[in-house]
């Protein structure tokens, strides 16, 4: 896959301008089961998965890391598998490449230098832990959303989606990040595919 | 005279590997060469022109109707959302447990794959369901595979299968509806093992994805979801030709009526019934135009002249005693592989029709044995359209999917080689 970085400051101003919240419902309204769902809803779920990623404790990523090419090919900037030991992978020409973006686009105040692949571990981390822990029972607790009402007794459903918006929440927070890695995400999408947004 | 015939499919099976030719076409040829070699006449009672081509055609009609409704009856499934609520509930309901998940959605493709088969019963499954599975952290490849493993556990219940096999090898439905009730254990237990043991090893997988979600082959709007008593849709064609022995067409047209009756609004039962009929049929063309093909080159090989060619030949290589028929047959089974000389929607139905004319073995067992290999073709054949589509919407390869999936559905043909042998020889 060839990358084409975009330069004018029209594309980096135009993806900025849309918010972090904002970003997280386009992430929830193109996974599936959430086909045509009410915006206002996903825009409630992606708030409340934001605020429940950015006020967890501290996560140490304490699964084994390693770096490698062809992320870009694959679509991934890193990614973390449960077996056969816990691992992160960091794809470095993606990291490279979204350290270039956030130069041409001039966001390098809102990811100091570095901080992707800060920003990739941290988001791994989160999934390991709610993979592992009983926090994924909080954020669906979070969420609220009712499957199945027995009486005063509830069923709280599973919102496809949403640990990722609280992965990248997590992110922003504990690297100190001025916007939500989502936002980075979104430029890389056109940056990789060569298009200009 | 047999081993030119032999060499006219062997021809054939590298035109059909290379994909020189399309397959039917192929056929079609096989089966027009086969009847010269047989020294067939070209007009008159077993002849090319109407023993082969004209009788052979609609040989498998039947199936070619079964296989319409089916067609039918999914589109029906995907348009008024049945299939889509399925997998929806699923997810939400157990989103935390990836395994729980990957085991709902088996059970879904399960159903779908009694009702119609191939590519358009991967995608009633797979549009909603790889995804999902990928978005609670199931791997791309055991995604793909858990679509492809709940289908085959649905096979030896698909209506229009029983009907081929019935037809291909002149029995009576009931002889085939009773293989198949005894190859379905093995089935299910190899699809619930693939998911339970692939989960195991691979755990789940979480990406930072510069896309959050597969590509989708068009971006569907949610059509709502379909109400409750509408889910049994599929369960009811299987309830009503397994619990009732009902015949297979009234079956699945009582399936139609069902999903139709719970999900539409009578005003506009004519408009959906007549918009998704058309869809079917155009799911429908490839697989009929392989049953035409099928057909002649069934009626080709049972040409007097190709029998008593093919008789001593094929009754020299072909193990009488069960144990030595189950080790054979058992490593055989890659040969019904990349349009393999044994895939049964292929030169295999063509072999099959050859084992039960030449008197090698009964055709009840010639059943077990074509029916073992479907379970294969139908689950690890990276050129069937079900493996292709599946793998390529999870974003992995064909070739991916066979490999995890192939030692699975080999242990499902080894115990359906194990039942054959044991009951019918």
């Amino acid at each position: 896959m060839t990358a084409a970085l975009p330069t004018a400051a029209g594309p980096a101003a135009r993806l900025a301008a849309v918010d972090d919240i904002a970003y997280g419902a386009e992430l929830l309204a193109s996974t599936p089961t959430h086909e045509g769902r009410d915006p206002e809803l996903l825009r409630r779920w992606a708030r409340a998965a934001t605020e429940f990623g950015s006020a967890m404790a501290p996560v140490e990523c304490r699964a084994r890391v390693v770096e490698s090419s062809g992320g870009l090919a694959l679509g991934l900037l890193a990614r973390y598998h449960s077996r056969p030991v816990p691992t992160v992978e960091l794809f470095t020409d993606t990291i490279a490449l979204a350290e270039e973006t956030i130069d041409a686009y001039g966001w390098r105040h809102w990811y100091p230098a570095g901080s992707v692949r800060a920003a990739a571990l941290a988001h791994e981390a989160v999934h390991e832990r709610l993979h592992h822990g009983p926090a994924k029972r909080e954020l669906k607790q979070l969420l609220g959303h009712t499957v199945l009402r027995l009486g005063r007794h509830r069923v709280h459903g599973h919102v496809a989606g949403a640990d990722e918006v609280a992965a990248h929440a997590y992110a922003r927070t504990a690297c100190g990040l001025g916007r939500s890695p989502l936002l980075l995400t979104a430029a890389l999408v056109a940056a990789s595919s060569g298009k200009e947004n | 005279m047999g081993v030119v015939i032999l060499l006219i499919m062997a021809v054939g099976v590298v035109a059909m590997l290379t994909r020189k030719i399309p397959t039917a076409f192929a056929l079609v040829l096989l089966a027009v060469a086969i009847a010269f070699a047989a020294k067939a006449p070209l007009t008159g009672e077993n002849s090319v022109m109407d023993g082969v081509i004209q009788n052979g055609a609609p040989l498998l009609a039947s199936t070619m109707i079964a296989i319409i409704l089916g067609s039918w009856l999914g589109k029906l499934l995907d348009e008024t959302g049945i299939a889509g609520t399925l997998v929806r509930k699923i997810v939400e309901f157990g989103g935390d447990r990836p395994v729980v998940v990957a085991l709902g959605i088996l059970a879904v493709s399960t159903l779908v794959g009694t009702v119609t088969g191939s590519a358009p019963a991967a995608m009633l499954a797979g549009i909603i369901g790889i995804p999902a599975m990928i978005a609670v952290g199931i791997p791309k490849v055991t995604a793909a595979g858990t679509i492809l493993m709940g289908i085959a556990a649905g096979m030896p219940f698909e209506l229009p299968i029983w009907q081929f096999f019935s037809t291909a090898l002149e029995l009576p439905v009931d002889t085939v509806r009773g293989f198949m009730l005894k190859l379905f254990p093995f089935a299910l237990a190899a699809a619930v093992l693939f998911v339970l043991v692939e989960s195991r090893r691979r755990g789940v997988e979480h990406a930072w994805a510069l896309k959050s979600a597969p590509a989708r082959p068009s971006q569907r709007e949610r059509r709502g979801d379909a109400p409750w008593y509408a889910l049994l849709t599929p369960v009811i064609p299987l309830v009503l030709a397994l619990g009732f022995e009902l015949a297979i067409i009234p079956s699945l047209l009582a399936g139609i009526l069902f999903a139709l009756f719970t999900t539409t609004r009578p005003g506009e039962y004519g408009k959906r019934l007549l918009r998704t009929l058309y869809s079917g049929f155009e799911v429908a063309a490839p697989p009929i135009t392989l049953f035409v093909a099928i057909g002649m080159l069934l009626a080709a090989v049972k040409l007097p002249g190709a029998v008593s060619a093919l008789e001593p030949l094929v009754k020299a290589v072909s193990p009488d005693n069960p144990v030595l028929f189950v080790a054979v047959f058992t490593v055989l089974v890659p040969l019904c592989l990349y349009r393999g000389p044994l895939n049964v929607y292929g030169l295999g139905a063509g072999i099959a029709g050859v084992l039960i004319a030449a008197g090698i073995y009964p055709a009840v067992a010639v059943l077990g044995l074509a029916t073992s290999y479907n379970q294969v073709f139908g689950v690890a054949d990276p050129t069937s359209t079900q493996t292709v589509w599946s793998a390529q919407y999870a974003g992995v390869s064909p070739q991916q999917v066979m490999v995890r999936t192939l030692p699975y559905v080999w242990a499902v043909a080894l115990a359906g080689l194990c039942v054959t042998a044991a009951t019918y020889l």
